[in-house]
C-alpha cells in the first residue's frame, strides 16, 4: 500500500512538473503585463510539433527541445512586438486578442499538420526500478528537466540584474521605469522567456503524450488554474501549485475516479482560494515574480 | 477554410463537373455534413471522401436510370468542425434547401446525435456512422435513418472469440473513456468475454480527453491480468499501450475496440499481442482484387496516399451504391420511405458485403487485425 502511494505521488510530481512549466510562463506574462495570455497553450502545442519534427527528421530530442524553446521565444517576441505591445493599456483587448490568436494558430496548425495525432520516440524508453517502485524512465527525465528549468529560471529572477528588473516591474511598473528599468525591453524579454518556457514544456509534453493541433486546451486550462492557485504573478506559487495539481490528479484518479481527473484541479483551486483568497503565494494588490 | 476543407470542396466541384457532363440528366441533390476539421476530422474526412468518390463514380457512368430518366447527383457539403452546435447549424443549412432529402455523414457521437435528431424530425433519409445512432434506430421518427457501421452487439460476436483464440487471454481488464458509448461496449463485450471463459475482474472509465494514464493504469497493476480491452480511438490507445509498457506489471496483450493497428504495431517489440477491429476493410494488407482496385481508385480520386484512417472512406461508399440501386428499383428519387424499405431488403456485395436490418442497422462483414509474435495478419469475420 505504501509503495502504491509512493508510486502515485511520484507519478503526480512528474506530471505536475510539466504543469508548473506551463504555469510559470502564464504567470510571468501576467505579472509583468497584466494579460492572461490564452494563446500560451498554442505555444505549448507548437513547441511539441517543433520537437516532433526535430526527432522525426533525425535532428534528435535534445536539439528539438532547444529549438522548441528558441522558436517559441521568437514567436512570443513577434507576438509582443506586433500585437500585445499595442494592447498593454487595455487588458480586455489583450485578452480578446489572445483568444483570437488561439483560433488562428489552431486552425493553421490543423491545416498544416493535419488533425492526426503524432508521437515521437523519447530519448529514454521503458521503466526503471527504484526503491521497489516501477517508474517510467522518460517521466523521470522530464521531472529532472523541469526541476532544472524552473530552478534555473528562479535563480535567474533572483540573482541576475535583468531578473531583478523583471521583479521590479512586476511590483510597480511606473516605479521600475523611474529607477531606470527599460520597460519595453523587459516586457519583450518577459514575453520571449514565457514563450520559451511554453515551447520547452511542449517538447517535454510531446515526449510523453500525443501531439495534436487541439492539444493546447488542457495545458492552458491547467496553466490558468495554477496561475490563480499559486497567486497571480507569483512564479514560486505557480511551481508549487503545479506540483499540487499533479498530486491531486494522480491521487484522485488512482484512489477515487479517473473520470473526474480535471475536476480535482478545480476543487483544489476553490478550496485553496477559500483559505488563501489571493492564491498560495499571492499578495493582495501586488503582483510578485 | 482549411486545406482539408478546400480539398474536399475541390473534390465536390470535380464531382459536380462530372455530373454536369451528362447535360441532359436531371440532378438529385445530396447533403453531406461531416467534421472536415477539428479532432474528429481523421474519421470524417476520409468518410466524406468515400461519399464523394462513390457519387463521382456513379456520375461518370452516366448516373442512374429511374423510370427511363437519367439522374445524376450533386453534392452540398457542410463542415461540423467536430462540434455538436456546428453539426446542428450545418444540418439546418442543408434542411433549408428544399431539394436536399438525403444526407450522408458524421462518424462521432458528439456532433452526430443532435444532427441525426434534427434529420429524424425533418423526414430526411440519413446515413450516419456514429455509435450512438444505434440508440435512435428503431424508434418512431427514425424510420429513414441508417447506421452504416456494425453495432457493437454485432462486431463483438466475432471480435471476442477471435481475440480470445488468437491472444490466448484468460484474465482481462477493461479500460474505456467515460462516455455513453463505453457503457454499451462493456454491456456487449463483457458477457461475451466471460462466456468465452475469460475473467474480467476490473472495469475502469477515464476522462475522455485524458493523456496521462499512469494513475488509472496503476489500478490494473498486480492483478495478474494477461489482457486489456480498451478503446476507443488511436490516440488514446497508443497512449495506453505506451504507458502500460513504461509502468510495468501490466498486461502486454491488447484487445482494441475500434481504430487501426497503428497503436499496437508501433510498440510491437514491447507487447505480446494486439487485436483490432477494421470495421470496413483491411487496406494495409489487402489481398482481394476488389479491395486493391478500390485503393487505386481512392488514390487517383483524392490524390492522397493511404493512411491508417483511410479505411473510414469505406464507411458510406457501398451504401451510396445501395441507395442509388434502391432508387432505380423503386422508380423514384423522392419516395424516401420506399427507397429506405428497398435498402433494408437488399444484400449488397460491394467492396464490403452488407445489408441492413429492419431498423437500419448495418450488418456487414468486417476484418479483424492481429499482431502476434511480431507478425501482422487479418481475418475476415462474416456477419452471418
Amino acid at each position: 500500500m505504501l509503495l502504491d502511494i509512493a508510486q502515485t505521488a511520484v507519478d503526480g510530481l512528474m506530471v505536475g512538473g510539466l504543469y508548473a512549466t506551463v504555469a510559470v510562463g502564464v504567470t510571468l506574462v501576467f505579472g509583468i503585463m497584466g494579460i492572461l495570455n490564452f494563446a500560451h497553450g498554442q505555444m505549448v502545442m507548437l513547441g511539441a510539433y517543433v520537437a516532433f519534427y526535430s526527432v522525426t527528421t533525425g535532428l534528435g530530442f535534445w536539439p528539438g527541445l532547444a529549438l522548441a524553446a528558441l522558436s517559441m521565444a521568437l514567436f512570443g517576441l513577434i507576438l509582443e512586438r506586433l500585437i500585445f505591445r499595442h494592447t498593454l493599456t487595455d487588458h480586455m483587448a489583450g485578452l480578446t486578442v489572445s483568444l483570437g490568436i488561439i483560433m488562428v494558430v489552431e486552425h493553421l496548425a490543423s491545416a498544416v499538420f493535419t488533425p492526426d495525432h503524432r508521437t515521437f520516440d523519447p530519448p529514454l524508453a521503458g521503466s526503471v526500478r527504484f526503491a521497489g517502485m516501477t517508474l517510467s524512465a522518460q517521466r523521470l527525465l522530464v521531472l529532472a528537466l523541469v526541476l532544472l528549468l524552473v530552478g534555473a529560471f528562479y535563480l535567474f529572477l533572483q540573482r541576475t540584474r535583468f531578473g531583478k528588473a523583471i521583479r521590479a516591474m512586476g511590483q510597480n511598473r511606473t516605479g521600475a521605469a523611474l529607477v531606470g528599468v527599460q520597460i519595453t525591453h523587459v516586457t519583450a524579454a518577459v514575453f520571449a522567456i514565457g514563450s520559451a518556457m511554453a515551447g520547452a514544456a511542449g517538447a517535454l509534453y510531446g515526449s510523453l503524450f500525443a501531439i495534436t493541433p487541439y492539444m493546447a486546451a488542457a495545458p492552458l486550462m491547467k496553466g490558468l488554474i495554477l496561475t490563480v492557485l499559486g497567486g497571480l504573478g507569483s512564479v514560486p506559487g505557480a511551481v508549487a501549485a503545479g506540483f499540487l495539481l499533479g498530486l491531486a490528479e494522480s491521487f484522485g484518479s488512482r484512489y477515487l475516479s479517473a473520470s473526474f481527473r480535471d475536476g480535482y484541479g478545480f476543487v483544489l483551486m476553490i478550496v485553496a482560494l477559500l483559505y488563501f483568497p489571493t492564491g498560495l503565494f499571492g499578495v493582495r494588490g501586488t503582483a510578485r515574480v | 477554410m482549411t486545406v482539408s476543407g478546400l480539398k474536399l470542396w475541390l473534390l465536390a466541384a470535380a464531382a459536380s463537373v462530372a455530373l454536369n457532363a451528362a447535360a441532359s440528366a436531371q440532378t438529385v441533390k445530396i447533403g453531406m455534413v461531416n467534421s472536415l476539421t477539428g479532432p474528429h476530422a481523421s474519421f470524417d474526412l476520409p468518410a466524406a471522401e468515400g461519399v464523394q468518390m462513390a457519387f463521382d463514380e456513379i456520375n461518370k457512368k452516366g448516373g442512374i436510370t429511374v423510370k427511363g430518366k437519367k439522374y445524376t447527383f450533386t453534392l452540398v457539403s457542410e463542415d461540423a468542425q467536430s462540434k455538436p452546435e456546428l453539426a446542428v447549424s450545418g444540418a439546418q443549412k442543408l434542411l433549408r434547401d428544399d431539394d436536399i432529402k438525403v444526407v450522408f455523414g458524421i462518424l462521432t457521437s458528439g456532433p452526430g446525435m443532435p444532427a441525426a435528431t434534427l434529420f429524424g424530425k425533418s423526414d430526411i433519409l440519413y446515413f450516419g456512422g456514429f455509435t450512438l445512432l444505434d440508440t435512435l434506430l428503431g424508434k418512431p421518427g427514425f424510420e429513414l435513418a441508417f447506421r452504416t457501421l456494425d453495432a457493437d452487439s454485432v462486431v463483438s460476436k466475432s471480435f471476442v472469440p477471435t481475440s480470445v483464440k488468437e491472444l490466448g487471454v484468460k484474465k482481462v481488464g477493461i479500460l474505456l473513456p467515460n462516455e455513453d458509448v463505453s457503457r454499451s461496449i462493456v454491456a456487449a463485450y463483457k458477457p461475451l468475454l466471460e462466456g468465452a471463459g475469460v475473467t474480467v475482474p476490473i472495469v475502469e472509465y477515464f476522462q475522455p480527453d485524458t493523456s496521462d494514464f499512469a494513475p488509472v493504469l496503476r489500478k490494473f497493476q498486480n492483478m495478474e491480468l494477461d489482457g486489456l480491452l480498451t478503446g476507443t480511438n488511436d490516440a488514446m490507445v497508443e497512449a495506453i499501450v505506451r504507458q502500460s509498457t513504461e509502468l510495468g506489471n501490466l498486461p502486454k496483450k491488447f484487445l482494441y475496440r475500434g481504430g487501426s493497428g497503428a497503436p499496437g504495431i508501433k510498440y510491437s517489440k514491447q507487447i505480446d499481442g494486439f487485436v483490432w477491429q477494421i470495421l470496413t476493410r483491411d487496406l494495409d494488407y489487402a489481398s482481394e482484387n476488389k479491395v486493391k482496385e478500390w485503393i487505386e481508385r481512392y488514390k487517383a480520386f483524392t490524390k492522397k496516399d493511404m493512411s491508417p484512417n483511410t479505411y473510414w472512406a469505406l464507411t458510406f461508399y457501398d451504401t451510396v451504391f445501395m441507395m442509388a440501386k434502391a432508387m432505380e428499383q423503386v422508380g423514384s428519387v423522392t419516395d424516401l420511405k420506399a427507397i429506405a424499405a428497398s435498402i433494408k431488403g437488399m444484400r449488397y456485395d460491394g467492396v464490403r458485403t452488407m445489408r441492413f436490418d429492419k431498423d437500419g442497422r448495418a450488418q456487414a462483414d468486417i476484418d479483424i487485425g492481429i499482431l502476434k509474435d511480431g507478425k501482422i495478419s487479418s481475418v475476415r469475420a462474416p456477419f452471418e
